[in-house]
């Protein structure tokens, strides 16, 4: 099969003939349609950090005991660990950029590494919390558990937004293994790499919403506060 | 911004100098508990997570010299927080359901605990 790129002619009424712009060649276009989903995602997360933020506000001791309660080492190392993957999809993109597509290709098979480490860890810390009794529609999150009630909104939201924050990441392994396969076909290269960007793009916002969700779960009980499971 | 004249060398350098920063930073996420602001944590972490976002938008999502995208991106947050933040705000400050709802009852009870004390015992019984 060929992948040679066939332009599409239109006649105007004159009876001249112009040949019609693919998106492949609209670099700019296709980055700006990427962004503005991404504010679709910002405004999805937003308001997540909205409802968090009230609840916040109506039991402020009992977010601050269950933060407490949060294990801040896997935590922290999976702040680490988004971060250097972040590395790693810029660095693949900057090779990619200059022609080294080999170079690119291990690049992102390395953030495809980081990013199943990332979710090995989650699992763990999931796993931790289920055997505590914490876990969505579970035992002290249940109704009738004497946990208090600022707790289990606490940790309604703390399941709710890692587990689509991992949802999302579980996509980027996937929108990764798509492009390796893209890039090996030949329709990502030096001169056609908005795709290589957009999944890029797309990594960083994941990067950029952990950003947010680290801190505000992990750390801000971190201040020497008692309680907690 | 074109994107295929680049300086390899030169953006290479720059992708670990912001990632040095980004680690450093979260540094500070750790031992600012026990270090700074230690009765504005919350602030504090909130502050820090501003500056590593700015860091990767700006470099690591290449918004650096993107007019137009910045001008969207800045206007995309100034709509969250004018309706989330504030019009949403000011409706929860005045939710006319406190009592009723499941999420906001037991604040209202916390609120109104003085009143109950002061009612007769024979009251709070009930």
């Amino acid at each position: 099969m060929s992948h040679e790129y066939i332009p599409e002619i239109a006649t105007d009424r004159d009876g001249n003939e112009h040949e019609v712009q693919g998106w492949q060649g609209d670099f700019y276009g296709g980055k700006l349609g990427f962004w503005l989903f991404m504010f679709t995602e910002v405004l999805m997360f937003g308001a997540m950090f909205m409802v968090l933020s009230y609840y916040n506000t109506l039991h402020p001791q009992d977010f601050l005991d269950a933060s407490a309660s949060l294990n801040r080492v896997l935590g922290g190392t999976n702040t680490v660990i988004l971060l250097v993957s972040a590395l790693t999809m810029g660095l693949g993109l900057l090779k990619m950029r200059t022609g080294d597509v080999k170079g690119a290709k291990l690049m992102i098979w390395a953030t495809i590494l980081l990013a199943t480490a990332f979710l090995v860890i989650k699992g763990f810390e999931w796993s931790a919390e289920y055997h505590h009794g914490i876990f969505l529609m579970h035992d002290q999150l249940l109704a009738e558990s004497p946990l208090p009630f600022g707790q289990k909104l606490f940790f309604g939201m703390y399941f709710t937004m890692t587990g689509l924050h991992g949802f999302h990441i579980l996509i980027g392994i996937g929108l990764m293994i798509w492009l390796l396969k893209r890039i090996n076909a030949g329709k990502v290269s030096q001169d056609h790499h908005i795709l290589y960007w957009n999944i890029a793009l797309y990594w960083d916002i994941v990067h950029l919403i952990w950003v947010f969700v680290f801190p505000y779960y992990y750390m801000i009980g971190a201040g020497g506060v008692t309680g907690g499971h | 911004m074109d994107t295929n004249t680049i300086d390899y060398k030169k953006e290479r350098a720059g992708y670990y100098k912001i990632l040095v920063g980004l680690l450093l930073l979260t540094a500070v996420t750790f031992i600012q508990p026990h270090l700074f602001m230690t009765h504005s944590t919350f602030l504090a972490q909130m502050l820090i997570a501003v500056v590593k976002a700015w860091l990767i938008l700006m470099f690591y999502m290449h918004l650096k010299g993107e007019k137009l995208i910045i001008w969207m991106t800045g206007f995309s947050l100034f709509i969250v927080f004018t309706f989330f933040a504030i019009v949403i705000g000011v409706d929860v400050q005045k939710f006319q359901f406190q009592d009723e709802s499941y999420i906001t009852k037991s604040s209202t009870k916390a609120h109104t605990t003085d009143a109950v004390h002061s009612e007769p015992a024979s009251h709070s019984a009930h």
